[in-house]
């Protein structure tokens, strides 16, 4: 293997970080978390409700400094960069569907952002007209509709429609790392299942190395090559593909019914 | 209606004087509007715009020199703002605040006394109208095209992608860092771009009235802001090219009003109190309406009115449709 597929693709070690230090609110949120994922690999992280996992994404993202640790994406050390240099190597979706987007700004002018997503911006034109065929080639996949209405004003959109929008700028460019905070979780079910097909949709078309935080435990069974499940601010399960094909949620519950938060068991596709 | 003859012989002038606080009404809505992070460095720019343009021309130096001058130094303390604001993480208020009281004592210095009259110097008006610097007409002719080409400069400003990205980052800084946009630069480029319009309405006030004073500034911030908000309310902003010139059709009706208020017999120190009172019911009113309709919608979901009835407020899974 050469030192080139060593380094692609995503690489986290000895993640540290503890809130409010030395006060009586002190919070440990991640101690010592460490996994990689290969190029293109697509890893799932579950766990239960205030195990790290936002904040291990915020951490790689460079939105929240740590305390100690060490991301590497694509081969590129990320210590140290703020959050505006590290998205030249990664993506993001949020949680939130109000986050990913610039409400006040149209459809096109939102892509046109996205589209520029790491590279040097000057006095050329925001957005060029020969830009908007392949915006609406991007947007047409959704099948929403958004492609006929590129001058609407995000603002206009639904949660659902925001978040399938935020998706396609974040993969309009294929990035090295594409990072996902249990994007689907605020939408309503048709929503939520319209937003997940189109992201997997373009994580296996594009063979973007993606990590998503899911707290749906059929999600994660059925679909990615790598499960990380995440407790009190550590990795304790991390199954690659091969470890993780026979595996149903029962034996994930069976395994760690003291992680599996009441959340996760709400979602349950099994009966007992 | 002889207070209608007295407005009509006011309207060159009040148009003329709407015109020339267009520009400051540009560099409110700048922070106010684009970069969603409300600055009250105008009080002190403008008069430093007008400072430095009269400290200029009363030394010599041309009109263009004094007028890029005063641009230079309001940029300069609008980037002032921006550093504090963002440096010693104190609010965006604050650090105009405290930047427009530093400036207090710097307009006294750059004229070396509290005021420059500029009766003997050749200015703006002097130079492009005539030798008595023009009439109310004329003159709102000139400046209303120097802030027509402001505005287009403006408006190809922001399409570009620089000015693409100060947009995003005022709707949404994590969506702008999260696109590779700094969201610190951005403010700074803000706040450096609305001080540097504030200081050319004072360069030009100055010149328009042959007169800087350091007290110039006492409430131009306020008149900035009922010109951006009459403007909006008239013409709307739900456009770039709406919001960039509602500060400009605001600012002249603005003007409109205050000459029918003085027609009507108010004195001209009455109008910081009707401005103030004209800004606070635009401001306050959508607020109302919105807290009259959510009551109303609360009553009718709740039937008895009884809010223990709606039952438990769901964790996390908050739907949005
Ligand atoms: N900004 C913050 N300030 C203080 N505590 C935080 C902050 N963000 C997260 N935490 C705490 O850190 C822990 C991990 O949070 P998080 O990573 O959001 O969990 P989750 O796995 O549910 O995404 C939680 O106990 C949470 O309360
Ligand atoms: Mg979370």
């Amino acid at each position: 293997m050469s030192s080139d597929n060593i380094q692609a693709g995503l690489h986290v070690s000895g993640l540290r970080k503890t809130f409010f230090p030395g006060t009586v609110q002190e919070k440990a949120a991640l101690n010592g978390v460490d996994f990689s994922l290969g190029a293109g690999e697509f890893g799932i992280i579950i766990g239960s409700n205030g195990a790290g996992k936002s904040t291990t994404l915020n951490a790689i993202s460079g939105e929240l400094p740590l305390d100690e640790g060490c991301v590497v994406v694509a081969g590129q050390d990320m210590q140290r960069r703020p959050a505006h240099l590290r998205s030249r190597h990664m993506a993001r979706v949020f949680q939130d569907p109000m986050q990913g987007t610039a409400a006040s700004l149209t459809i096109e002018e939102n892509l046109a952002i996205a589209a520029r997503r790491g590279a040097s911006r000057g006095f050329r034109k925001g957005l060029k007209n020969v830009e908007r065929d392949w915006f609406r080639t991007a947007l047409e996949v959704l099948g929403l509709g958004l492609e006929n209405r590129l001058k609407d004003r995000v603002a206009l959109l639904s949660g659902g429609q925001r978040q399938s929008l935020t998706l396609v700028m974040a993969t309009l460019n294929s990035p090295s790392l594409l990072l996902l905070d249990e994007h689907t979780a605020a939408l309503d079910p048709r929503a939520a299942e319209l937003v997940l097909n189109a992201t997997l949709k373009a994580v296996e078309g594009q063979k973007i190395t993606t990590l998503m935080i899911t707290h749906n435990m059929e999600q994660a069974i059925n679909h990615g090559d790598r499960l990380i499940m995440m407790h009190a601010g550590r990795v304790v399960l991390n199954l690659d593909h091969s470890e993780k094909a026979g595996l149903t949620a029962n034996d994930l519950v069976a395994r760690f019914h003291d992680v599996v938060s009441d959340r996760m068991l709400l979602n349950r596709p099994w009966n007992f | 209606m002889e207070f209608l003859t007295t407005y009509w012989n006011l309207v060159p002038v009040s148009l003329a004087q709407g015109a020339v606080y267009s520009l400051v009404a540009l560099g409110v809505m700048i922070p106010f509007r684009l970069l969603s992070l409300p600055d009250l460095t105008s009080e002190g720019s403008f008069p430093l715009g007008g400072a430095v343009a009269a400290a200029m021309l009363a030394s010599g130096f041309g009109v263009v020199p004094a007028i890029a001058g005063a641009l230079l130094a309001g940029a300069l303390a609008g980037c002032m703002t921006a550093l504090i604001h963002l440096i010693f993480k104190v609010t965006s208020l604050l650090s105009g605040i405290i930047v427009l009281t530093m400036l207090f004592s710097v307009n006294i210095r750059v004229m070396g006394k509290p005021n420059t009259a500029l009766f003997n110097y050749d200015t703006l008006f002097t130079k492009l109208l005539d030798a008595d610097g023009g009439t109310p007409m004329t003159q709102f002719i000139l400046v209303g095209a120097m802030v027509l080409t402001v505005c287009g400069v403006l408006y190809w400003l922001l399409h570009t992608e620089l000015g693409l990205g100060l947009r995003a980052v005022g709707s949404n800084q994590i969506m702008a860092r999260a696109q590779g946009l700094s969201s610190t630069s951005f403010v700074i480029a803000g706040l450096t771009l609305a001080g540097g319009l504030a200081a050319l309405g004072g360069a030009t006030m100055a010149q328009y009235q042959s007169y800087a004073d350091v007290n110039m500034g006492v409430g131009v911030l306020v008149i900035g802001l009922a010109g951006t908000i009459l403007g909006e309310a008239i013409w709307g902003r739900n456009t770039l090219l709406r919001q960039i010139t509602a500060p400009v059709i605001g600012s002249i009706c603005y003007f409109q009003f205050v000459a029918l208020a003085l027609s009507l017999g108010f004195r001209p120190s009455d109008l910081k109190l009707l401005t103030g009172l004209f800004v606070l019911v635009a401001l306050g009113a959508p607020i109302l309406r919105e807290k009259m309709k959510s009551r109303k919608r609360n009553l009718r979901l709740i039937g008895t009115g009884n809010r223990h009835k709606r039952g438990p407020v769901p964790e996390k899974g908050r739907i949005v449709r």
